[in-house]
């Protein structure tokens, strides 16, 4: 193969198109679930593909879309049902199915896309027994979206990230009592748009600055204790309260499913919990690149699909020489309120006239500016009216003012 | 109830001698064999179990009844009377020789080893599963009995039991790794005094002096030195001055040599039933006569009682309560597979942590078979037998242990904790043997660490119990003393995998992605001699589940396997039993 | 009656109150006219796009994922779902297809979220 693209989701089906339409010959992608899509095929919600389409559409609809695209290319071959238990060093992948048993795929270069999985209960250290009826959010979406099931008839909800307000909506509609979402930070996590739409439309409460303690309930969930938090996240004595439930659902964060790359020992930044990436998303090792959520967790799909096709570009790219490979990295860096970047290097020589930045910020901010500096002198400036931690900020930089510039980037958001 | 004013007057200089107990009003009653029985109200928990302690130490006192009450706890004795008249009025009656109740590695040692009898034997599981309580949820090692107080049973069992796991590993094809275990100082001054404990033949220091010295004088022990202490395991902390080895420490998956034994007990004829509660146990003239559970009479000559937390309440029932069981807490805490062979052995240290008088083992750092590091346990005295949480003091002191020698492992890499309830009586040792009162009644109580360890033994003793008592016995021409291997997909050669797929697809179906479990292995646990029902048992038997995301992405599928293989809808499957249904409802 | 919002068409969020007086509406808290336009809406009739899911047959999947053409009445929400409810579709289905025209008269249709094939 030229190209193998380990996982079938938004990120995945982008690159496979994108390698493509830069005449990539062989092209493979490896999907574990029974058909494209990843996760999207479970986000019945819309909200998607603003940015690419112009269009609110749902998860689904936004798939499809790309779907579609792979299934009209005679030439991308697509294994679904099929999962990839190894990668060896030397970019041979071993992946096994029922009708094909274990295959040894040899492939000159690779595109890591397989997403992410959620935080557990574990994780969040929530003290208590382990019952019945404690499920993660996107483990609720799959029963009630793909399954047709309903895992309980009063719900709390911990995290108020967008997958914890989505299923609000979701759950109240389907006739489960939500009494509220408990979100531990001093703001919420997801966007605006789905406070409004998912909790205040619905008279739903959101507590901030206030978690989940205990879980009750021997076999099955009784309720739930919660108690605000001081600044340190520690719980206040005093304010405990108990909450009858038998649902309890947790959104409280996404990690990037790294265990591939971990085994290829593939250099993973502690900070995104993804591997380093540089300006073509390729890791650490030559020939593979990442795109999509094993590289941080993005908030918006359209950002998931762009850096798909800007690792195909490179994977093209190095399948035909084209890449530089020898010469020294440059580093991003995060500044002040900034709390990662991708990409975290780059080699100039590899860089067309625009080069796009994703990173988040560390807390809400208003009236900001967004500085890049490299050798004393800005590269970037661009002001904005509010930046919130759970809207990834996307930025390009003008390849012009670094193109002889040697040291390291810094980006940092600035207030005022 | 008459005498032992002496023993009485013994124990009360006892109490007084506490200053936080003195004060308290303790009902005091000896019998004729020995036991005392308490009454009376304390404060909190704590002395409740103090009290007992207290008494059971008392030289002359065979065990203690402990009815004290603690302020506030209300505990809440089941009663079963209406239950029980519902099974009679339903007249269900069956017949049989041995009846064990409860499932756990006990249970389920003794009904194997009795399986090689010609003798019909039930076992008896309330819950839905076997090893669904303290057998799942200890660290699983297999100590090498030389820290439990020598005279004990437990430590004559454990000695023995230990030897036997080689051999009983090779039968049943579970998982068995024997790496020893180390002990290893950080202090000086206390590492002269513990080598000097070799030679010295008379001491009056502390509890833990006379193990130690026995270890210290066990042939096989090996001695290291700091260097060779860093070259065994080159990931711990700090600059130890020496350490030593036990040997004979090994480690399983304790619920896997449960499954086992159980399984292997099956093929040789034995019955499981689980959802089955004992309400009564029937005696006349002296002599057990049967049992009575949620759903039948049982007719038998022997009843074993291995009810762990529920030991006293069984005895109770057969009119032979001579012991009080009281649960102690252990939390458990798993690390991330991402630091598999950080240790290569369980490890623990001169921790300054340890408290004297502790009557368990604190812990330190413990490797599963699979080669995950384990924190804990925890030892928590609490009230109520169905205590299974873990508090956040718990995690606090299983982290501190933990870091105490792995100091570069963090809190956050922890993927799963869990705790499970010892059961040990006053004595803290375990009592075996067929009732002084009712005849046909044995008891196999107070069981706790090292039970896992003296499975093996504490069945043979069992064993050895009733064949003295039936007289003549034959061992059966059918016995098969082997249990065939389980597949274990993720550890065969991608050579092996793609051979086992061409035989049977459904092995080509991963599962759990995190653990690399196939559904031909879930196929296998559902479908087995003692068949998985619940999400739990699954993951018991296939670790499907056990991994970082914690059955987020296996779980419904799992469940919908489980859905189709038992012909149940999606909504009557349970994670472990009872009504711990997953799923509530169809939507509309 | 005065009525509280947050205003979602741009990233500041303002908070909007809106009230009528006669026959005209007044919002203030807005810091642009869209948001203006927003509050009014929002105040007279607020709409959402609906998003839920539909029994289907003869699919490997149980469920067909659907949504509104356009917004619908936000006081509509409930009724819709009972509606849906109480409909089964077959695949083979294609994705936009419509699978409620024109639901409870609101003019706009429940359509397919995604194709289904016919197993």
């Amino acid at each position: 193969m030229d190209i193998v693209v380990i996982g079938g989701g938004p990120a995945g089906l982008a690159a496979a198109i994108e390698a493509k339409k830069h005449n990539v010959k062989e092209v493979m992608i490896i999907e574990r679930d029974i058909e494209l899509g990843g996760i999207l095929q479970q986000c019945i919600h819309d909200g998607f593909g603003l940015h690419r389409f112009g269009k609110r559409l749902s998860g689904c609809e936004y798939a499809e879309n790309f779907i579609e695209g792979v299934e009209s290319e005679e030439d991308i071959i697509v294994k679904l049902k099929t999962i990839v238990i190894e990668i060896t060093k030397d970019k041979t992948i071993y992946a096994m199915n029922e009708e094909e048993g274990m295959m040894e795929i040899h492939s000159k270069a690779i595109i890591l896309a397989m997403g992410c999985r959620e935080r557990t209960r574990s994780q969040v250290f929530i003290w208590g027994t382990r019952p019945s009826g404690v499920l993660t959010a996107g483990t609720v979406q799959r029963y009630i979206n793909m399954e047709g099931y309903l895992p309980g008839k009063k719900a709390v909800i911990l995290g108020s990230g967008d997958i914890g307000l989505i299923m609000a909506r979701r759950m109240t509609l389907e006739g489960i009592k939500v009494e509220g979402v408990y979100e531990v930070m001093d703001s919420p996590g997801g966007l605006t748009r789905n406070i409004s739409q998912c909790l205040k439309d619905y008279n739903i409460p959101m507590h901030l600055s206030t978690t989940v303690v205990k879980i009750h309930g021997n076999k099955k969930l009784e309720g739930v204790t919660i108690a605000q938090v001081d600044k340190d996240k520690k719980p206040i004595k005093g304010t405990e309260k108990y909450i009858e439930c038998d649902l309890l659902v947790l959104a409280v964060g996404l990690i990037p499913e790294n265990e591939l790359s971990r085994q290829m020992e593939i250099n993973i930044d502690p900070r995104t919990k993804g591997p380093i990436v540089d300006e073509n998303f390729m890791t650490s090792i030559e020939g593979v690149f990442a795109a999509g959520n094993v590289v941080t967790v993005f908030d918006l799909v359209d950002y998931v699909s762009e850096t798909g096709e800007i690792a195909a570009r490179g994977a093209a790219k190095y399948l035909k020489g084209d890449l530089d490979l020898s010469s020294d990295y440059q580093d991003i860096i995060p500044g002040d309120n900034v709390n990662f970047i991708v990409p975290q290097k780059i080699r100039k020589q590899n860089l067309e006239d625009k080069l796009p930045i994703y990173f988040r910020v560390k807390q809400p901010l208003k009236k900001v500016t967004v500085v890049g500096e490299i050798e004393g002198q800005k590269c970037l400036k661009k002001k904005h009216v509010v930046v919130l931690p759970p809207e990834m900020i996307v930025e390009e930089i003008d390849c012009e003012k670094i193109k002889d510039k040697n040291e390291m980037l810094k980006i940092s958001v600035k207030v005022g | 109830m008459s005498g032992g004013s002496k023993v009485k007057n013994k124990i009360i200089k006892a109490i007084k001698k506490k200053e936080n107990l003195a004060k308290y009003n303790i009902d005091i009653k000896i019998s004729g064999d020995k036991i005392v029985y308490l009454k009376g109200e304390v404060d909190k928990w704590q002395d409740v179990v103090d009290i007992g302690h207290i008494v059971a130490k008392v030289k002359g006192v065979v065990n203690v009844v402990n009815d004290i009450s603690a302020k506030g706890i209300k505990i809440v004795k089941k009663d079963n009377t209406e239950k029980i008249k519902k099974t009679i009025e339903q007249g269900k009656v069956m017949r049989t020789d041995v009846v064990i109740i409860g499932a756990g590695i006990s249970g389920c040692a003794i009904a194997r080893e009795l399986s090689k009898y010609d003798l019909n034997i039930v076992v008896l599981e309330k819950n839905s599963d076997v090893a669904e309580e303290a057998t799942k949820a200890n660290n699983g090692n297999i100590h090498p009995g030389l820290l439990a107080t020598p005279g004990t049973l437990k430590a004559k069992l454990n000695l023995e039991g230990n030897k036997m796991y080689t051999n009983l590993s090779k039968e049943l094809n579970f998982e068995f790794k024997r790496p020893g275990s180390m002990y290893i100082s950080y202090n000086k001054k206390d590492w002269r005094k513990f080598k000097a404990l070799k030679r010295v033949k008379k001491t009056k220091v502390g509890y833990l002096i006379k193990p130690l010295r026995q270890i210290m004088r066990t042939p096989g022990l090996k001695w290291l030195t700091p260097e060779q202490v860093k070259e065994l395991e080159p990931n711990i902390k700090g600059n130890p001055v020496g350490g030593f080895l036990m040997s004979t420490m090994g480690l399983v998956e304790p619920y896997e040599v449960c499954v086992a034994l159980a399984e292997n007990a099956v093929q040789n004829d034995v019955t499981f039933r689980f959802n089955t509660e004992v309400l009564d146990i029937t005696t006349q003239d002296c002599v057990a006569t049967g049992v009575i559970t949620n759903e039948s009479i049982i007719k038998c000559n022997y009843v074993i009682n291995c009810a762990g937390i529920y030991a006293d309440d069984i005895a109770e029932m057969a009119g032979d309560r001579f012991f009080t069981i009281h649960p102690r807490r252990g939390a458990i805490a798993i690390i991330d597979k991402s630091r598999k062979g950080f240790l290569n052995r369980p490890a623990g240290g001169s921790l300054e942590t340890k408290k004297k008088g502790s009557h368990t083992k604190g812990g330190g750092a413990s490797v599963t078979p699979e080669g995950n590091l384990l924190w804990g346990p925890t030892a928590t005295e609490v009230p109520d037998k169905e205590d299974k949480s873990v508090e956040a003091a718990d995690m606090e002191y299983i982290t501190k242990l933990g870091r105490s020698i792995t100091d570069e492992v963090s809190k956050s890499e922890i993927i799963t904790f869990f705790s499970g309830l010892r059961a040990p009586d006053y004595k803290e040792d375990f009592i075996i043997g067929m009732s002084k009162k009712i005849k046909g009644f044995i008891n196999v109580a107070g069981i706790q660490s090292p039970g896992l360890a003296s499975a093996p033994a504490i069945a043979k003793m069992v064993g050895r119990i009733i064949i003295k008592d039936i007289g003549d016995i034959q061992i059966k021409d059918s016995y098969n003393p082997i249990r065939p291997p389980k597949v274990k997909f993720r550890n065969l050669s991608h050579e092996e995998q793609d051979e086992l797929i061409k035989q049977n697809p459904k092995y080509g179906n991963i599962i759990c992605r995190c653990e690399l479990i196939t559904e031909g292995e879930i196929l296998d646990a559902i479908h087995s001699l003692v068949p998985a029902t619940t999400i739990d048992a699954v993951k018991r038997r296939t670790r499907a589940g056990m991994g970082r995301c914690q059955g987020g992405f296996c779980g419904p599928r799992t469940l919908e396997i489980l859905s189709r293989e038992l012909g149940k809808e999606p909504t009557d499957i349970t994670l472990k039993g009872s009504n711990s249904y997953i799923l509530d409802r169809k939507s509309r | 009656m005065c009525k509280e919002f947050t205003c979602i068409v741009c990233p500041v969020s303002c908070t909007l109150n809106v009230s009528k007086e006669g026959e005209e509406i007044i919002v203030k808290g807005n810091n642009c006219k869209r948001g203006k336009v927003f509050g009014e809406n929002e105040y007279k009739s607020p709409k959402r796009i609906l998003t839920t899911t539909v029994k289907v047959e003869e699919s490997c999947h149980k469920a067909l994922p659907v949504i509104s053409s356009d917004e619908i009445p936000k006081e509509k929400m409930f009724e819709c779902v009972e509606q849906l409810y109480k409909m089964t579709v077959k695949a083979p289905i294609k994705k936009g297809e419509i699978i409620i025209k024109n639901i409870l008269n609101t003019g706009v249709d429940i359509v397919a979220s995604r194709s289904l094939k016919q197993i």
